[in-house]
């Protein structure tokens, strides 16, 4: 019996205990949150400050994964830093270059040479903005101590010795790029490069102040305090591994006077649910749209949907017996209704792909969209698949032919596949597809490594260039999963990006078109759809840039009623 | 008494060892990397590889990890907050996690109890149906599914308590999620208490107690509910561990800035580093409970106790 007093005894104190604590760690979260010298403010400056601050609250499903320019390589990182910070140029809403830090830019009549003037600008510790700053990022993006998983971009923009100093035949130091004096930038390229005003406009060309970066260390970036801006926001709190984080205006910005807002609260919220809930409470003014419940909203007037520059499409493997048959291909290229798969399945605003560079994505030395000029290809259209499965028969000697066809686990994916696997097995009698389900990972290690037969898979552009998408089918490159492979069209391809063309630029965007329509006559992929993104903004707020492809979300001129 | 204890903590270290291990090996047969595997190239790779030493064999970067976190290094994080230290990652989200479990383990066994005992002194009655059918629900649905409708009714239709985790709040904006939370605690409990009392009520020191005049909210209270209580501590381990599982789904839903939400994401995107340093928490948290467990066993029945030789009285 005296045990099990004890007992008793014992667990009381574990019930006590467990108060103790509770009560400890329900007052101690806001100590230890005071302690960070900017949290208080984070959660209550937005919700609870006067009524005149003007403050976007928008809703987010990834963390902020970072800050650090050189090392950032998803969206939410890259548009945070693109509100934060400028660079020489930003990319306005009709997808057009327009400087931004630099003030003028003179180019060498040989293409190859750029100087930039800066303009007066201050970092958010009172330090001007020089073009020592954007010399030192531009290295540091390249050095291999950096371990910049975008250093490649560098390679794209032409910049000198970019390629040599990446593949780790040169030092980072014989980047061509120099700051002559504080407001003077020479940039030199290896070859002319026609979208170079627009590559550099990427975040992973934004100016680093060298000073404040050693002086904080492997700090850098990590904190706000470990943070600097020269952009019209600035970042005011982000707990280590909270849930939100606050912008605040940046009154240093040298464009102050056209920022409307105070400022911009992210939270960061994984189930979509929970953040439609939230949306529908008044918590949040923005938030994006999944699955079931884009259909519900899609008669909304604070429904959107933005075209992004994710082109879905499959890849035969050349290498599996059969698909190396180009009327087999052509066949399965044609059998699949594309138009259903956006306004039946996804519903969010995609488009139907019949080509391979997206819609909005490159805008040529016409003026106009490259899709505008770039011609329309066959859809879909199964009595022609038929046909050619009949010759496709006759040359492999075979009835029937059985794939697999490979996708990531997500519900679009799925679906979508699902969809696409009874389209052609009816429109194509004797074709069987067996359907393999991956996660995304998996999904794309497999399809790196040529272990698939067809794969569902889906690219976006770091350029706003039609050779982000048309350099894949390129023989060496490494995102050519298939392994088609032609010389003549690796030729074209090396004229257009390093050759003569790259400097003629008509004849150049007459040769991208010529690129597109080989990969779509030999049916080297299968396009499906562009997708679009399925998004709700409260109708009190205006002004944001929605983003163009490749470019991001902008709040500089929203403004919130 | 003591030998018996040290036992359980020498095999709770070598049990936490072969943990650590068996998470390096099935990390190592994961597809893919922690970095963005559709862009990047095999240069790249190697390049990253070499920076944070996943170049290295997988039994050395063991050895190195366990060194390093000897002395509280845990490496850093390759995505969620890339370089950031892990430490300092766990120091900032631990803390949340455990308040919210506590409350949940209180408020669970605090209504638990309640409905046990009533449903025990009114049995047969509308007062037991209930909490059968609550123990039934509870048992028998996920916490996310109380999540959900938590948010919808208290949350969204009421606006009661709010939808997300605020760090300005931390007690409303964790009301729901301890609520969704605990209705397993709480069904398992009156499960439990309901059936221990009505035993005990019947017991024969009861019915001596009540003719000796014993008042009855005395009698219940230290008489019956002491003894009833015993066997619930045996429902504690489980309990525990069905509150850390359940955290896991409950912090995505409230955006609670938690360990359990950190897993999940740290698993879509192959964050190597949290996923070591979470599963290792939660397997220390899993082992303490447990050996918390059998200690408090020994206390109650010495003949649970391996060790010998021991005087008791």
């Amino acid at each position: 019996m005296k045990k099990v007093k004890i007992a008793i005894a014992l667990f009381s104190v574990l019930l006590l205990l467990a108060g103790c604590t509770s009560a400890k760690q329900g007052s101690g979260t806001t100590p230890a949150s005071t302690e960070s010298p900017s949290a208080p403010t984070a959660s209550a400056a937005p919700e609870e400050s006067p009524a005149a601050a003007k403050v976007l609250n928008l809703g987010k499903d990834v963390e902020l994964a970072s800050m650090d320019s050189a090392i950032a390589t998803d969206g939410l990182s890259f548009e945070v830093i693109a509100a934060t910070t400028e660079g020489l140029y930003t990319i306005d809403e009709n997808r057009v270059p327009q400087l931004a830090l630099a003030e003028k830019v003179d180019l060498s009549e040989d293409g190859l040479r750029y100087t930039f003037t800066l303009r007066d600008a201050k970092w958010s510790n009172g330090t001007p903005v020089t073009a020592k700053d954007f010399e030192f990022a531009w290295k540091r993006l390249v050095n291999p101590e950096t371990a910049s998983e975008y250093s490649f971009i560098a390679g794209v923009a032409g910049l000198k010795n970019a390629d040599a100093i990446i593949a780790g035949e040169k030092s980072f130091d014989e980047l061509g790029v120099k700051a002559v004096d504080d407001k003077t930038l020479t940039v030199e390229l290896e070859c002319p490069i026609p979208f170079f005003n627009s590559v550099i406009a990427f975040p992973s060309f934004f100016p680093v102040n060298e000073a404040f970066l050693k002086e904080k260390g492997t700090e850098y970036a990590l904190t706000p305090e470990a943070l600097l801006a020269n952009g019209p926001f600035k970042l005011k709190t982000w707990e280590v591994g909270g849930t939100t984080f606050y912008l605040e205006k940046n009154n240093d910005y040298y464009d102050a006077g056209s920022v409307k807002l105070d400022g911009l609260n992210y939270k960061i919220i994984k189930d979509t649910q929970q953040s439609v809930l939230a949306y529908e409470n008044g918590d949040i003014d923005y938030v994006a749209l999944s699955g079931e419940q884009i259909a519900s909203y899609q008669q909304s007037p604070e429904y959107h949907s933005v075209l992004t520059g994710f082109l879905w499409y499959l890849s035969p493997n050349q290498k599996v017996p059969g698909l190396e048959n180009i009327n087999l291909r052509k066949a399965i290229s044609l059998a699949y209704d594309k138009t259903a798969v956006v306004d039946e399945i996804l519903k969010d605003g995609s488009i139907v792909a019949d080509f391979v560079v997206p819609q909005f994505l490159a805008t040529g030395p016409d003026g106009k969209d490259y899709r505008e000029t770039a011609g329309s290809y066959p859809s879909n259209n199964k009595e022609e698949a038929l046909k050619y499965w009949e010759k496709a028969k006759a040359e492999l000697g075979i009835d029937a032919i059985e794939l697999e066809l490979l996708f990531e686990d997500t519900e679009s994916a799925t679906l979508v596949s699902q969809f696409i696997q009874s389209e052609i097995e009816t429109a194509l009698p004797g074709v069987t597809f067996t359907l393999k389900s991956q996660p995304k990972k998996n999904r794309v290690e497999l399809m790196y490594n040529g272990e698939y037969e067809v794969g569902l898979t889906r690219w976006g552009p770091d350029y706003n260039d039609p050779m982000t998408y048309l350099a894949m089918w390129t023989t060496d490159n490494p995102n050519n999963f298939g392994k088609w492979s032609e010389k003549a069209y690796d030729e074209l391809a090396d004229r257009v990006s390093r050759g003569d063309l790259a400097s003629k630029p008509e004849e150049r965007w007459e040769a991208l078109k010529q690129l597109e329509a080989k990969v779509l006559e030999q049916a080297v992929i299968f396009p499906v759809y562009q997708k679009g993104n399925a998004i709700l903004i409260k109708p009190e707020v205006t002004g944001v840039n929605l983003g163009s492809i490749g470019g991001s979300i902008s709040y500089k001129l929203a403004d919130k009623q | 008494m003591r030998n018996y204890v040290l036992k359980r903590l020498g095999l709770a270290v070598v049990t936490l060892l072969v943990i650590l291990l068996a998470l390096f090996l099935m990390l190592e047969l994961m597809p893919g990397s922690p970095f963005n595997d559709e862009k990047i190239t095999q240069a790249q790779r190697a390049v990253l590889d070499a920076k944070y030493g996943l170049d290295q064999p997988v039994f050395n970067r063991f050895v190195h990890y366990i060194k390093a976190m000897l002395s509280g290094d845990f490496g850093v994080s390759y995505v969620i907050q890339k370089n950031m230290p892990i430490s300092a990652m766990l120091e900032a989200r631990l803390p949340v996690s455990i308040q919210i479990g506590f409350q949940a383990v209180l408020l669970g066994t605090a209504i638990g109890l309640l409905l046990g005992i009533v449903a025990a002194l009114k049995h047969n009655s509308f007062a037991d149906s209930l909490t059968t059918f609550i123990s039934v629900i509870g048992v028998s649905f996920p916490s996310y599914v109380f999540a959900l409708a938590l948010s919808y009714f208290l949350g969204w239709k009421l606006k009661w308590f709010p939808l997300l985790y605020s760090s300005a709040a931390p007690f409303v904006s964790t009301v729901l999620p301890t609520i969704a939370l605990s209705m397993f605690t709480i069904a398992t409990v009156a499960r439990f208490t309901r059936s221990e009392m009505i035993e005990v009520l019947s017991s024969e020191y009861i019915r001596l107690s009540e003719s000796k005049g014993v008042g009855s909210a005395r009698l219940i209270i230290v008489h019956a509910l002491r003894n009833a209580l015993i066997p619930i501590i045996t429902v504690l381990a489980p309990l525990v561990v069905a509150l850390m599982i359940g955290s896991l789904v409950i912090e995505q839903i409230f955006a609670i800035p938690g360990i359990g939400s950190l897993l999940v994401t740290a698993i879509q995107i192959n964050d190597y580093n949290v996923i070591i340093a979470v599963s290792f928490l939660y397997s220390i948290m899993f082992i303490a409970i447990m050996l918390a467990v059998d200690i408090l066993y020994g206390v109650i029945d010495p003949r649970i106790r391996l060790a010998k030789g021991e005087k008791h009285g």
